[in-house]
């Protein structure tokens, strides 16, 4: 079985010759191969250079292309701050709450900040090995895009004080969504990862998400599923416990989970959905390759008698992680060989 | 007990109406109550009421956000310059280390320290420990209090305890929070405390002002 094959066995809960080792591994293949995260993040090309590389170092099961959380925004015309070795931030966001959505346009991906650039990984990933290694795409979801448009505070403050003003917002959001995942899927990826980490419930309560973001991830998931997606993914770290069990009808087929819900909670609410997770991601910094070992190992007998499992981080792997945890990880989900 | 000439003061803090809150506090005043006592039976008062709700299961984040942009407003009118550290309550310094740029769980804190009416200094996002350090000494602080949410931080978070040795302040507490610290324990991060909320990390600071840690 190829990791192409063992990943969408994964989804149907169909039987593979493994679990699918998924490490959410971006920022980190800069590092693994010596290249500034700037630089990383700024050309496709290096970007699916290093992804390559890493894979070929771990030969773990999915290749990603992901910059930052700030590439649609920036698209957009905020204004980032890049640094050599962290992910750039926002000085300056294209939105105040006293502005008018409705001027800003749709990004071209193909023109648009460096939508292009990403474009191009997915593109080279694919056509190198993507035959055989699922690509992953990523685009914001509308809650995590609507903060990064506004700053966090300022569109937690506008979401209370004039809720249909953001609601315009969020449908704006899920618009550049849907164009962008899209424009990946066509570029070559497998599918486009959708990332909303503004909608855990570490920051809006759960019916918020019920009721302002599920119809819109709805809308975005239905869009990729027509243009041709292996899968639709949702990643949101965090307690997610309380809004797992609305994904279905999202149009979920592969959910993370992260450290915070327990493998046998995240089964029992999500019966018939593919999981990721949950290792600490902060564990591939301190910890032991031996407790990584273990770890991993326990999840994998948890999944056993279910499938429906790619053995994965519960959130992104971070840049300093010791390369033998991740390792260790891939050989965990091998079976231990 | 709530004073029940609080009684609309702590709902509307609780409601998050920043603009009647600030209202009721411009008339108690003017009907001749002390800021002081507006802060300790008002403002901690309403608090104490939004801690009792929250617990880590059931943490609604806008709510005490609004709530304490609401405290904010009434602080802000109270003490205009600032709070004033002779009024004999603890002084922290809070900050974001270099690198992270995560500052709403730091400004949520922030806002709830004000609430039970400590003095905060907020040193903003992005801080090195030196300046962290430095504050320390010029304010008189009793604690550090740093905030973090990317692993790559916690190295410095390390740091903070021997630079404050280094300086002779090594009496100062330090107490982490933030989603990637609250992964790791005190010692792994060679600090007193780490809180699990914000509420969390003030009823330590709490019992570090009551003398019982
Ligand atoms: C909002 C957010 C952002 C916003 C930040 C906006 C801002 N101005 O703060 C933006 C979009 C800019 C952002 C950027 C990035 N983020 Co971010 N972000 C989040 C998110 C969704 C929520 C964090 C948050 O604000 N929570 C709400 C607050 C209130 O919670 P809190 O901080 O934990 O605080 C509470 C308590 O912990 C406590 N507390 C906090 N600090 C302190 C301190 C003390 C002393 C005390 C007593 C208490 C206390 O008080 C609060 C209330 O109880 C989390 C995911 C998640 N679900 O947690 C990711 C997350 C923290 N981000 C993450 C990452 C990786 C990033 C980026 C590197 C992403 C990227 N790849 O581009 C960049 C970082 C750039 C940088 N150099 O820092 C990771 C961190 C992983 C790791 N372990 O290192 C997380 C976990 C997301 C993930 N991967 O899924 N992010």
């Amino acid at each position: 079985m190829n990791s192409l094959e063992r990943v969408k066995a994964a989804i149907a809960f169909a039987p593979a010759d493994h679990t699918p080792a998924v490490p959410q591994l971006f920022g980190h293949a800069a590092a693994l191969a010596g290249v500034a995260l700037e630089d990383y993040i700024r050309n496709g090309e290096l970007l699916a250079r290093c992804q390559i590389e890493a894979y070929r170092h771990y030969g773990h099961d999915m290749v990603f292309a992901f910059m930052d959380f700030s590439v649609e925004t920036e698209a957009l015309g905020s204004v980032l701050q890049y640094r050599a070795n962290q992910y750039p931030d926002v000085v300056s966001y294209v939105l105040t709450p006293d502005s008018d959505v409705s001027a800003l346009a749709v990004p071209d991906p193909t023109s648009a900040g460096r939508m292009p650039e990403l474009l191009r990984a997915a593109s080279i990933l694919r056509r190198e090995i993507g035959k055989e290694m699922p690509v992953a795409g990523c685009v914001l979801g509308p809650m995590t895009l609507a903060t990064q448009l506004l700053g966090i505070e300022t569109a937690l403050y506008l979401a209370a004080d004039d809720p249909g003003r953001f609601e315009k917002i969020l449908d704006f959001a899920a618009e550049v969504a849907v164009r962008y995942g899209i424009a990946q899927i066509e570029a070559g990826a497998h599918l486009p990862i959708v990332f909303d980490p503004a909608a855990s419930p570490a920051v809006v309560p759960p019916q918020f998400f019920r009721e302002l973001l599920l119809p819109r991830l709805k809308r975005v998931f239905a869009a990729y599923r027509a243009a041709g997606a292996l899968a639709n993914w949702l990643n949101i770290a965090g307690p997610t416990a309380p809004i797992l069990p609305w994904y279905p009808e999202a149009g979920v087929d592969i959910a993370n989970f992260d450290y915070y819900v327990d493998p046998a909670e995240a089964q029992k609410l999500l019966p018939a959905t593919c999981l990721d997770g949950n290792m600490k991601s902060l564990s591939f910094v301190e910890a032991r390759p031996e407790e990584i070992t273990a770890a991993a190992a326990r999840l994998v007998t948890a999944f056993a008698g279910r499938g429906g499992f790619l053995l994965s981080s519960g959130c992104e792997i971070p840049l300093e992680a010791k390369p033998e945890n991740i390792a260790a990880l891939v050989a965990a989900a091998r079976g231990g060989d | 007990m709530i004073n029940p000439e609080m009684n609309k003061l702590v709902e509307t803090l609780l409601e998050g109406d920043h603009a009647a809150a600030l209202a009721e506090a411009r008339r108690l005043r003017t009907a001749g109550m002390a800021s002081e006592r507006i802060v300790t039976e008002g403002l901690e008062a309403a608090m104490q009421r939004l801690d009792d709700k929250c617990t880590v299961e059931s943490f609604n984040l806008l709510e005490i956000m609004l709530a304490g942009r609401a405290v904010s407003a009434v602080v802000n009118e109270l003490y205009p310059e600032g709070m004033p550290p002779e009024r004999g309550r603890d002084t922290f310094v809070i900050a974001t280390l270099e690198g992270d740029i995560h500052d709403l769980g730091k400004n949520v804190t922030k806002m709830v320290l004000i609430g039970k009416g400590y003095r905060v200094v907020d040193l903003g996002k992005d801080c090195p420990v030196e300046n962290l350090v430095n504050a320390v000494e010029r304010e008189h602080a009793h604690a550090v209090l740093v905030s973090g949410l990317i692993t790559p931080v916690i190295p410095q978070v390390r740091r903070v305890r021997p630079a404050l040795a280094a300086r002779g302040l090594g009496g100062v507490r330090v107490v982490a929070g933030g989603a990637a610290l609250k992964q790791a324990t005190a010692g792994e991060l060679n600090v007193d405390y780490v809180a699990e909320t914000a509420f969390d990390g003030a009823r330590y600071l709490d019992s570090l002002a009551r003398g019982a840690v």
